[in-house]
């Protein structure tokens, strides 16, 4: 078995704020503007993808968040989700939406980092280089976003109350960490 | 501590803790509350800075932001001192250290001084009208100009101190925290708006919070005891955040505000030590309630500018507030009743007002009344013609005034004192408001330039005294009406208030007062900080200067760190005087951001060191670390650019890696290459129609590079793109291309195609790519997947296979960019090190050596293989590259066909990439270095280098150029002219390695 490595692989604790990588988490890229894509995604996955913007749609094993008109992220709640059933969700569906030019189905389980923060400081660390109204998004679960923190593109997803789950590319992922990190100690 | 001008009893300055401060290296002592401005004046010094020009004794003039004297160099440490603070804004704190500027040796004697005696052969304009003759002595004035430019010293070493940024939304954005910032807050919040008040002060209430006077009642309360109560009501509402000792420096479109809070400044360092020094807010608010108030305007007169001449609502404040007496013997100078107010508060503080000059033959206000009967002498109708005192004002000189104003009469009367409190009247602070695109109007009757409400932009109103209200009852009632509108209130406990106050009955303004001497004579001062006076400004208007805006450079006035706060407003009332014009034809200057200076540490927040850009890394970025490699930026990436050993320069390190790579294995991290996943039914066509070549019949399975062109036909990105299945590809870009590429395709998808079923999802960061080439290369990959059948018959060169290293998929692409037999590993960026690891390991035996890179860029170059943005610039073509192979002449379209075909690109003398061999082998060109056919002047300029390098493999110097018509130049002697050498090169073919291809099958 190669061995598993995730950029960041840390927890830190402030007052008030617990930060969080979570990893690996299943996640897969959703692209179409077929009728019947919903339909499909609805009998694999047990849950439909939101149609309005800026939302999600979940149930205990998967989260499905809406990025475009035609575009969604799937990530799964699942740590321990192997690798073997991993790959079979995705063949699943890339066999009954892509091979059948629905849409398309793409592995970004790499391609994003998914980092939890929860706290009730969560929104004060953000908005320390997030242009992004959370008036809203705070008091309404499941919203998702899509902003810059610290001028680095993210996706947020509102998971609870002060809980919050944020994707950032791989690569961006380490230098993010290091300013959230560093902000937290100002909040 | 001379603590003679102290009064014991005060409400905002708590006396029971003392604080000790250095000025200009002397100790002294203050009280917690206390401006640097008020423990100076507590402790009798006025004399704080000299001025810019002239380098005249100023004092302290005001309380404000507005202040253009004092200020000052806090910190001893000349690396870390902070310039240009005022006096007047920094709250005392404990271990404070300030110094004058301008001055030296000292402020008390100091040699610039001499200025002030020649001043008459320095009018406005001297320097332009000096120092352009003789033309060659330039550099000589220069010298000395830049010596005596500026003002303070700016610090040596790195900012210690931390910033950092915060965004903020809300319903309500309230500037301002005065009786009508609290007003309109207090209804904003109560309505259940998310509202924010911001004050630049360490306290809301603006000038009422210390007006404890039976003349200004409201609901039966003193003016300040019922502000009290309201503050009090404020601070308890839930949705309404409260941010002192912030300022709001810029309001820019669409309500976008920027204001900088000072979190520690008033601390001492002890207690500074680790937090954030000053944040700087990013503020969006639906609506913008500005309450900036007003501030007092000076009298423009002979001499005006002597330490101990205060503005008189400064006094007010210095008393009522801080409990400090600005003197002992003071007497006040005005035209309108805020004098009166002060003589009032000195009065009841046990300061004797000596005499009152005003200019206006009448003023029957209830303050007036009560001054008049208090037995403090007041002159109406009279001016103040001069001053006298050169470190501090001894005495004045009144006259007369003439009916209309313009001249005096009669006798001449001196006065002593050691303070003198002017006031002109007051200026509403409409900076924000035309900084946020507002019109202003002017308001004759009190000549002052007033948010024009139907110039207003929308969202936003201004109230109180910025809006031209400066009378108690005006100001509350206009703002509770308005706001009202504004925010779409019902009936609130605000309306109808019972307000008692004051009102001003009598108006005169002249904005140059009368001496009995000549204008010539005098040294009436309109900006004290830039030494501009009002002969300046007539000056310039004799020379020619019309515009408000050319006189202002001409002449400087406004141009001080203060901004013309004081100055602009008399300068526009001479200047419509001298010139007949009505002051709001004239209009102002323009008001710009910053409100209030802000500072660089503010500006860039946490952006330094290590957050001043960011840094992406691959997912093997700790093995090359751990490697040694020394890295290159390329774009915000860290890309491994050599791996040293043993004390190698890059040059060995680099020749090494290339011979390594050539005779055996070499290892690449190719992470950073951009990767978009392509799927769709009209996946084929999309990309015939992205690239120039054709795509429909490349099998599944098999690679193909192609070139991306820009509409006007030039080169813009390249890459190798692979059919993975029937309608399924991924797209690789360069590194530095990677977002605009997929931008771009995203774009001409959703707006030019809208017919092709094609869907774009990047993977840059999914894949992490690692590429081995080499000889021993396809022995290294037999060892870590031994399953996998790596025959040329099965696995010919641009082709791809599906495979597992354990139970992790990966895609193995036989493509290379070295022209070596070569393997590239894609695999999901998590398991990359361990993969990468492997590599190193099954690569031992072959002497497997990472390269970065500079190797890279070696063995390309000796292939004559293109880097998009090195050897190109946007002004390529194919076919200028030697790359007509790869335009589809058959194909209908593509992105740039179109501009392939146009007169300029088809010109047989465009620029075009060659090869270049130095005559002498070991002679390593300059990239971008020009090359020319002969010496002789003028030297045409044929090309540059693009690429160049020593090859280890060839032995000898090889490189890429651009050259005029250089397709036909093959053979042709250059030169290369270099700064200590001509180098002679002869233009080649541009593959200097197997040209034949014969090791991509080795």
């Amino acid at each position: 078995m190669l061995s598993f490595n995730s950029p960041i692989n840390e927890e830190k604790k402030y007052n008030d704020l617990n930060i969080i990588e979570v990893e690996p988490i299943i996640k897969i890229n959703l692209r179409s503007n077929k009728r019947e894509f919903s339909t499909k995604i609805g009998k694999i996955l047990s849950i439909l993808p939101p149609n309005e913007a800026n939302t999600s749609s979940g149930n205990e094993k998967f989260n499905l968040l809406w990025l475009s008109p035609d575009e969604w992220l799937i990530y799964s709640n699942d740590k321990e989700m192997s690798l073997d059933d991993q790959t079979n969700l995705e063949d699943k569906l890339f066999n009954e939406i892509s091979k059948l030019n629905q849409g398309a189905v793409t592995n970004v389980s790499d391609h994003w980092v998914m980092i939890n923060l929860n706290g009730n400081k969560v929104y004060d660390l953000l908005s320390k280089s997030c242009p992004y109204n959370f008036n809203d998004f705070k008091n309404k679960k499941g919203s998702v976003a899509q902003t810059i923190v610290n001028h680095i593109n993210v996706i947020l997803h509102h998971k609870q109350e002060n809980n919050l789950n944020l994707f950032v590319r791989r690569s961006f992922s380490e230098d993010l960490w290091l300013w959230i990190n560093d902000s937290a100690r100002f909040i | 501590m001379s603590n003679n001008l102290r009064i014991n009893k005060n409400n905002f300055i708590d006396q029971t803790v003392r604080i000790s401060f250095k000025f200009n290296g002397k100790k002294l002592f203050g009280y917690k509350g206390d401006t640097l401005a008020s423990a100076l004046l507590a402790n009798n010094i006025h004399l704080v800075g000299r001025s810019f020009k002239y380098h005249r004794p100023r004092g302290i003039m005001t309380c404000g932001s507005e202040e253009p004297n004092a200020i000052v160099q806090i910190g001893n440490d000349p690396s870390l001192t902070d310039p240009n603070v005022r006096a007047t804004e920094i709250e005392l704190f404990e271990g404070l250290e300030a110094f004058s500027q301008n001055c030296w040796p000292s402020v008390n004697f100091d040699v610039g001084g001499i200025n002030n005696f020649l001043s008459p052969l320095l009018p406005a304009g001297f320097y332009y009208k000096t120092f352009m003759w003789p033309a060659s002595f330039w550099e000589k004035y220069e010298f000395f100009i830049r010596h005596s430019a500026g003002l303070g010293k700016s610090p040596t070493k790195p900012d210690q101190d931390l910033y950092d940024h915060q965004y903020a939304h809300f319903d309500v954005l309230v500037i301002g925290g005065g009786i009508s910032g609290i007003l309109s807050a207090k209804l904003s919040a109560e309505k259940g708006l998310n509202t924010m008040l911001v004050d630049d002060k360490n306290y809301l209430g603006g000038s009422t919070i210390y007006q404890d006077d039976n003349n200004f009642k409201i609901n039966n309360e003193n003016s300040n005891q019922w502000i009290k109560k309201q503050i009090e009501d404020l601070k308890k509402l839930p949705n309404l955040t409260i941010k002192n000792r912030t300022s709001v420096a810029a309001f820019h479109g669409y309500n976008y505000l920027l204001a900088r809070e000072n979190l520690n400044d008033h601390l001492s360092s002890y207690e500074r030590k680790g937090n954030i020094r000053q944040r700087l807010w990013k503020i969006r608010a639906k609506k913008v309630v500005i309450a900036t108030g007003a501030i007092e305007r000076p009298l423009i007169f002979s001499n005006n500018d002597r330490p101990g001449i205060i503005l008189s609502s400064s006094i007010k404040k210095y008393i009522d507030y801080y409990g400090v007496k600005t003197g002992e013997n003071i007497s006040l100078f005005t035209n309108n009743d805020s004098a009166y107010e002060t003589a009032i508060s000195l009065n009841k503080s046990g300061v004797k007002v000596k005499v009152i000059i005003d200019i206006r033959e009448n003023s029957n206000s209830i303050l007036s009344k009560q001054v008049e009967r208090s037995g403090i002498k007041i002159l109406k109708g009279y001016t103040v013609i001069d001053t006298d005192g050169y470190k501090k004002i001894k005495s004045f000189d009144v006259m007369k005034l003439s009916k209309d104003g313009g001249s005096v009469v009669g006798n001449k009367i001196t006065y002593k004192c050691d303070c003198l409190g002017i006031s002109g009247g007051w200026t509403p602070m409409v900076h924000l408001f035309t900084q946020s695109g507002g019109k202003l109007k002017f308001r004759n009757n009190d000549n002052v330039f007033i948010p024009d409400e139907n110039k207003t932009p929308s969202k936003q109103i201004s109230v109180g005294s910025s809006n031209g209200d400066f009378e108690l009852d005006d100001v509350i009632n206009n703002t509770v009406k308005n706001i009202k509108i504004f925010l779409g209130l019902d009936k609130n406990d605000l309306e109808n208030l019972n307000i008692k106050c004051s009102k001003e009955k009598q108006k005169r303004n002249i904005w140059l007062l009368p001496s009995n001497k000549p204008i010539s004579k005098t040294k009436p001062f309109l900006d004290f900080q830039n030494d501009s006076t009002a002969k300046d400004v007539k000056l310039a208007l004799r020379e020619g200067f019309k515009s408000i805006e050319h006189v202002k450079r001409y002449t400087t006035t406004g141009m001080g760190t203060d901004q013309g706060k004081l100055s602009n407003m008399h300068a526009l009332g001479i200047i419509a005087d001298t010139t007949g014009t009505n002051m709001g034809d004239l209009g102002t200057t323009t008001f710009r951001p910053p409100y209030t200076p802000l500072t660089f540490g503010a500006i860039v927040g946490r952006n330094v060191g290590k957050f001043f850009d960011h840094t992406r890394k691959t997912a093997i970025h700790d093995w090359h670390v751990k490697n040694k490699a020394q890295f290159e930026n390329v774009g915000q990436w860290k890309r491994p650019w050599y791996f040293p050993k043993n004390g190698e320069t890059m040059h060995q390190a680099v020749q090494r890696e290339s011979k390594a790579a050539r005779e055996s294995a070499g290892i690449l991290d190719a992470s950073t290459l951009g990767k978009i996943d392509i799927q769709g039914e009209d996946a084929s066509e999309f990309l015939n129609r992205v690239y120039t070549n054709a795509w429909s019949k490349l099998a599944i399975g098999k690679c193909r590079y192609g070139l991306m062109l820009n509409e006007d036909g030039m080169v813009y990105d390249d890459g190798v793109t692979t059919r993975l299945a029937e309608n399924h590809y991924i797209m690789t870009t360069t590194t530095g291309g990677a977002a605009n590429v997929l931008s771009k395709l995203e774009d001409y998808l959703q707006t030019e195609w809208p017919e092709l079923n094609v869907y774009l999802t990047t993977v840059t960061d999914q894949y992490s790519t690692m590429s081995i080439c080499g000889p021993n290369s396809k022995k290294i990959i037999k060892k870590i997947i031994p399953s996998l059948d790596l025959s040329d018959e099965s696995f010919p060169h641009m082709s791809f296979k599906n495979s597992k290293i354990n139970n992790v998929n990966c895609r193995i692409m036989r493509i290379s960019f070295t022209g070596e037999h070569s393997y590239e590993i894609n695999v999901q960026s998590n398991y990359a090190k361990d993969v990468w690891e492997r590599c190193i390991e099954a690569g031992k035996e072959f002497n497997i050596t990472p390269y970065g890179t500079e190797t890279m860029h070696l063995l390309r170059a000796e292939k004559g293989f293109i880097i998009t943005g090195q050897d190109t610039d946007g002004t390529l073509t194919p076919s200028d590259l030697q790359m007509d192979w790869i335009i589809g002449k058959m194909k209908y379209d593509f992105i740039g066909k179109r501009s392939l075909y146009r007169s300029d690109t088809i010109r047989e003398d465009r620029k075009q990439l060659v090869g270049l061999l130095t005559d002498d082998p070991k002679e390593v060109l300059e990239e971008g270095a020009q090359l020319v056919e002969s010496l002789d002047k003028p030297i045409e300029m044929l090309g540059h280098v693009t690429s160049s390098y020593f090859s280890p493999n060839l032995n000898k110097s090889i490189a890429l150029a651009v050259v005029r018509s250089g397709k036909k130049l093959k053979g042709k002697k250059l030169i290369v002219p270099m700064e200590n050498k001509n180098i002679n090169v002869t233009i080649t073919d541009t593959v200097f390695y197997d040209k034949e291809n014969k090791r991509l099958n080795a």
